[in-house]
């Protein structure tokens, strides 16, 4: 299935989901990110590469304000999701977590059975009229997070059971669950073992048909392999943003080349 | 697999400015939650704010006393004229009252009373003013200012404890000299002055609450915590030594560690009938001596000491070990000459806490008899401040509290206050020890 | 204080011990430090610790012994008949050690003739007379037998004395004397010290389970003593606490479950007020307070911990016993007469709540500070609110720790003296009104034990009973809490 990317790439132009314009992140006085401008297109997935402590992370993090429970980080500019900006200050940012979901980089099931972690979501939003409704709900997101099959016999169990990969994947289901419009996943597939991994790419691919997925990953070739979009990051700048196909192979500005060979990072 | 996928289903698009009812309602959930912990601290603060307020208002008054000062001159004539008669004191009294008409007369007081009020309100003064002429003959002839201490009835009065309306007349104390204390407060011939008495004096009789110190007390618990110090300091830091540094994985290390940690919690009662079965049952050491009060309390203290000492043993990084031991010197000499002094602030940081802990604690030497003994005395000298029955703050604080003449409830909040002064104090102490070395590795 | 001049006299041998150990080490290395195996002062000690040890160890078991040896000869000599009605052997004996003592001192102080001492034949009531007079608190006219019980037991005191001060001398010069006869340059002395040293932290570490094995016997010794006494199913099960005050009577009703009812009570008052604050407050400040009232408000809350628990009792008794009255006794602000006095559950109850709530907000802030991030933030980003996440998310995680720590407040709550002592009552009743005066273990092993009475009848004894079970349930109740704790704490380390 990589090889029909390429094709796809170039082809559809989608609506903006996310729209950055001019953002600047602080930690106290650490200027994190610095004057970011960056479209984020809906039913895509968009890569942010680049070393260590560029800021992508940080940047992914502004996309859904969960920068907002570290005190000392402050965010200017503005970040519209569909138009709307997610730091006016009517917003209510647990409304908008549950529109951008997000998958971190370690699996953090939370200690309660594989079903309490999914329905979790579902709960507190309010999405289920009743029990028969709620275990719907459950079953689908845990199908949509290719994790049903494996799952289905120990609902019971708990998540921190499970193995790794299995986890992780049980992490994007629970995201999956809460029916959010975008998914935010700061590198999901580091703490994971190859073949767990191939399996969370196979699955970004498959969400990209619901969702506009944002990823952040230290791996080039995984950002080759599942992105639609690559957005490279240098010491907090915003160096370069396109078509994946472009930046890994005809990239416009020396520090992307550089880092695409080997050179910084 | 792909079926589900392509299943989902999109919400509905809604707004992120426009908060739905369901997001209202979870956000005044948030906001309740977030009430229910400020009104935990709340409480909790207030009730720090009622206990200390309680304790100083009952107790401050125990740190003053009320004296009728007057200033009068004693003629060589009258003097001898005195010494002269039967009833030298009731003469004497005489005198004294003489000068406080004079006094009150020239501020202008117009009130009826008789020397039987004078002496309700201050006792029979003929005996102290005698005194004081006996041993300063010299002042005679020579105005001098006598404040003699009012009765504990007027004491209490003027402290607002009790009303003219409550007040039974008695033998002791009629409403109406309290029309004359009223006077006398107005005219500063009676005022009120700082009671070093409360701070250097001893404990009184049950039925004397204006004469009862607690310097006695005091000098039981300093002795009571130099056993515990000279006692615990070393050999909490020892065992702490040889379980932080030399102690092998084995069953006894194990065992002892076991040990340590539940000690730390057994209630303190249960070391008080240690202290009774041990030390003055099977041992025959004396009671309600501040040596086994200190023999208890330094087994209290020692798991505290020993775990905090062992945290800062714990906090010295093995480098500096590795370091004395690379250019030759022996276990010992490494933990000895390097980590010891390195850790030792953090050391008597603990130890000053410990002390503060043992200088409070009361249940145990409820059972060694340091309860109920009446400190009457200070000790004669060094050795005797450890081996002869005394009281100690805390103890001497119950024993007033559990008192009948209510009288003693001021001295027993008094009795807090220098108690809370002293941890206060200790604690301080600890800070600025702690601030002042302690060092970031 | 003779004893203090024997330790003088032994650290003035190790100290000469010292330097002439140093000087030797130093002579033998033909005055070059170099040649020596350790450091000079190393031998020293050496010779020092050799002299002291040995002797500080006999002198410390001979204190201890001597006592009770001669005691046991000179009781198991006293004839039947000196025993009065109502009087025990123990009594007697302790009038003996009075009696011995006193003459002690009339003698030094010149009022008793060391003649009188030698004729046991003496004038008893002149005897009493001298006693008296040289202010020794002799309680009755002395009998003949006390008088030569006294005698022998001074005679035998005097003799063990002169012989502790003999054989600790000898062991100090004979164990200094070994120390330098190994004094050479090729001793390795530096190693002899440093086990010695590591002997001594040993023991010193070892004080613990001293102190253990003192209470465990202390208590177990006199608890089976209560149980000749009285019958342990009465104890356990009976439902009437109504100690007689004769002293010997055998119509005393000692049973725990009243004590215990009290105890529990006020514990649970204590718990529901300290729990709900204390989480709360723990909740708050680790959760939402920011930096600059979490730095304020912790420490203040902490003061409560450390003050001390005799504050705490005057204050219920003083301040909250009336307070409480007013509201809820007669003519109260409620119009209820449900208090008559202010020592009540409540009273006590509320104020070990009060001095629980630092202990029960520091312990859940560790553990809520010990439930990883990563978990909030896995619910922050599926859009919990900060307080589902709490509720949902981090108490669940923490439950075990909490648990734990509710656990370890209630130990504290069970061992609890002054605040129930003033506070509480001393009435033993089993009832259900939070508003009576009720009483529990640990008021009343203060109250047993602090009178006159006679400590072998059951009356005194029955505190070490009560004492023991107190150890027990604290003691389970602190190695199930701490298992607790360490077991969730394993689980994010």
């Amino acid at each position: 299935m990589n090889d029909m990317r390429l094709i796809d790439r170039a082809v559809d132009m989608k609506d903006i989901k996310i729209a950055a314009r001019d953002v600047q992140v602080y930690y106290g006085d650490n200027h994190a990110i610095k004057d970011v401008n960056v479209d984020i297109a809906d039913k895509t997935v968009t890569a942010f590469i680049g070393p260590s402590g560029c800021g992508k992370s940080t940047f992914l993090r502004s996309l859904n304000r969960m920068n907002d429970t570290i005190d000392i980080c402050r965010v200017e500019g503005n970040i519209l999701l569909d138009g709307e900006d997610i730091y006016d200050k009517q917003v209510d940012p647990v409304q908008l977590r549950a529109k951008v979901g997000m998958v971190f980089q370690k699996p953090n099931p939370f200690p309660k059975s594989i079903y309490d972690n999914v329905a979790y979501g579902p709960r507190i939003h309010g999405l289920a009229k009743n029990k028969a409704d709620l275990d719907e709900i459950v079953e689908k997101a845990l199908r949509r997070g290719a994790i049903w099959d494996e799952v289905k016999d120990r609902l019971d169990k708990p998540g921190t059971g499970l193995s790794g990969g299995q986890q992780q994947r049980l992490c994007i289901a629970r995201a999956v669950a809460t029916e959010p419009e975008v998914l935010l996943m700061d590198e999901p597939c580091s703490a994971l073992d190859p073949i767990a991994t191939a399996q969370v790419e196979e699955l970004i691919d498959e969400l990209r048909e619901n969702y506009s997925v944002v990823i952040v990953t230290h791996s080039m070739q995984q950002a080759a392999r599942v992105s639609q979009k690559t957005a490279f990051f240098h010491l907090g700048n915003l160096v370069e943003y396109g078509e994946t196909g472009q930046i890994f192979t005809n990239p416009v500005d020396p520090r992307t080349e550089s880092y695409i060979t080997g050179r910084i990072g | 697999m792909t079926d589900a996928t392509n299943s989902g289903a999109q919400a509905p698009k809604t707004s992120l400015i426009a908060h739905d009812a369901r997001t209202k309602k979870r956000n005044s959930a948030e906001k309740r939650f977030r009430a229910y912990g400020v009104t935990a601290i709340g409480i909790g603060l207030f009730f720090l704010t009622v206990l200390f307020y309680s304790i100083l208002k009952s107790g401050l008054p125990a740190f003053t006393t009320t004296v009728l000062s007057v200033e009068f001159t004693m003629t060589q004539e009258q003097y001898d004229e005195a010494e002269g008669t039967m009833l030298k004191t009731a003469k004497y009294q005489g005198f004294f009252n003489d000068g406080l008409a004079a006094q009150l007369a020239e501020t202008g007081v117009e009130v009826e009373y008789d020397a039987k009020t004078i002496e309700r309100i201050a006792g029979k003064t003929g005996n102290l003013i005698r005194a004081h002429y006996q041993e300063n003959p010299n002042t005679i002839g020579s105005p001098v200012t006598f404040d003699l201490p009012t009765s504990s009835r007027v004491n209490r009065y003027i402290n607002g404890e009790f009303t003219k309306d409550e007040v039974e007349d008695s033998r002791f104390l009629e409403a109406a000299d309290l029309d004359l204390v009223d006077v006398m407060l107005a005219s500063g011939t009676i005022r009120t002055v700082f009671d070093w008495n409360f701070i250097t004096g001893k404990d009184s009789g049950v039925d004397n609450p204006g004469g009862a110190g607690i310097g006695a007390s005091v000098i039981g618990s300093f002795f009571m915590m130099l056993v515990v110090l000279v006692l615990s300091l070393p050999i909490g830091v020892a065992a702490s030594i040889y379980l932080e540094e030399f102690a092998p994985k084995n069953r006894w290390t194990d065992l002892i560690e076991v040990n340590i940690s539940n000690l730390a919690a057994v209630p303190s009662i249960v070391f008080g009938i240690l202290g009774l079965a041990v030390f003055i049952q099977f041992m025959h050491l004396p009671q309600s001596a501040p040596l086994v009060g200190g023999l208890v309390l330094t087994l209290m203290t020692l798991p505290t000491i020993i775990i905090s000492t062992r945290a800062s043993l714990k906090a010295v990084p093995p480098s500096i070990r590795d370091a004395a031991l690379g250019i030759g010197a022996s276990k010992m000499q490494a933990v000895f000459h390097h980590v010891l002094p390195l850790a030792m602030p953090g050391i008597l940081t603990g130890t000053i806490i410990g002390l503060a802990q043992a200088l409070g604690e009361t249940a145990p030497l409820l059972l060694i008899g340091m309860v109920g003994f009446v400190a009457r005395e200070y000790p004669e000298g060094f050795i005797q401040g450890f081996v002869e029955p005394n009281s100690a703050m805390p103890a001497q604080i119950y024993t007033w509290a559990s008192r009948a003449d209510a009288g003693f409830y001021e001295k027993a909040w008094g009795g807090i206050i220098v108690l809370l002064a002293f941890l206060l104090t200790m604690n301080i102490i600890a800070i600025i020890l702690r601030r002042r070395f302690e060092r970031r590795w | 204080m003779p004893i203090l001049w024997l330790i003088c006299a032994v650290l003035i041998i190790a100290a000469i011990g010292f330097v002439i150990g140093r000087t030797r080490a130093i002579s033998s290395g033909q005055g070059d430090i170099r040649n020596l195996h350790s450091l000079p002062s190393y031998y020293g000690w050496n010779v020092a610790l050799k002299s002291m040890v040995p002797a500080f160890f006999v002198l410390i078991v001979w204190l201890i012994a001597q006592p009770l040896i001669i005691s046991s000869v000179v009781s198991s000599n006293l004839p039947e008949t000196a025993i009065p009605e109502g009087s025990s052997a123990g009594l007697i004996m302790s009038e003996v050690q009075r009696t011995s003592n006193g003459v002690s001192a009339a003698v030094i102080s010149g009022d008793l003739d060391s003649a009188v001492l030698a004729d046991s034949a003496a004038d008893l009531s002149a005897v009493t007379e001298a006693l008296k007079n040289a202010g020794q608190i002799v309680t009755t006219e002395l009998t003949q037998p006390i008088w030569d019980a006294a005698l022998s037991y001074r005679s035998m005191s005097n003799a063990g004395t002169t012989a502790m001060w003999v054989v600790v001398i000898a062991l100090a010069i004979a164990g200094a004397v070994w120390g330098l006869r190994q004094t050479n340059a090729d001793f390795r002395a530096r190693n002899t010290v440093e086990t010695s040293i590591r002997y001594m932290l040993i023991a010193a570490a070892s004080i613990a389970i001293l102190t253990t094995v003192g209470i465990v016997l202390s208590l177990v010794f006199n608890t089976i003593e209560f149980f000749r006494l009285y019958p342990i199913t009465h104890f356990f099960f009976g439902t009437e606490w109504a100690p007689s005050f004769s002293g010997r009577g055998g119509s005393s009703e000692l049973g725990i479950l009243p004590l215990l009812w009290g105890t529990l009570y006020i514990s649970v008052v204590a718990l529901a007020v300290a729990v709900p604050i204390g989480l709360f407050a723990a909740i708050y400040l680790s959760e939402y307070a920011s930096k600059s009232v979490r730095s304020v408000a912790k420490p203040l809350l902490e003061v409560l911990a450390g003050i001390p628990t005799i504050v705490y009792g005057l204050f219920a008794l003083l301040t909250v016993g009336p307070l409480l009255v007013s509201v809820f006794g007669e003519g109260g602000y409620l119009g209820v007469d449900w208090q008559g006095g202010g020592r009540a559950v409540m009273t006590a109850g509320i104020v070990m709540g009060i001095m629980l709530i630092p202990f029960v907000s520091s312990l859940s802030d560790d553990i809520i500070n010990a439930v990883p991030q990563s978990l909030r933030d896995g619910s922050y980003g599926l859009g919990a609110t900060q307080s589902e996440t709490i509720k949902q998310v981090v108490l669940p995680a923490a439950l075990p720790g909490i648990v734990g720590a509710v656990l370890l407040a209630a130990s504290r709550a069970i061992g609890e003296t002054m605040i129930v002592v003033l506070g509480a009552g001393a009435a033993a009743r089993l009832s259900l009104n939070p508003f009576e005066a009720m009483t529990t273990v640990t008021a009343k092993i203060v109250s047993q034990l602090t009178g006159d009475s006679d400590f072998s009848s059951p009356e005194a004894l029955v505190a070490f009973a009560l004492g023991m079970t107190l150890f027990i349930l604290t003691l389970g109740l602190n190695i199930f809490a701490l298992y607790i704790v360490n077991k969730y704490r394993e689980q994010y380390d």
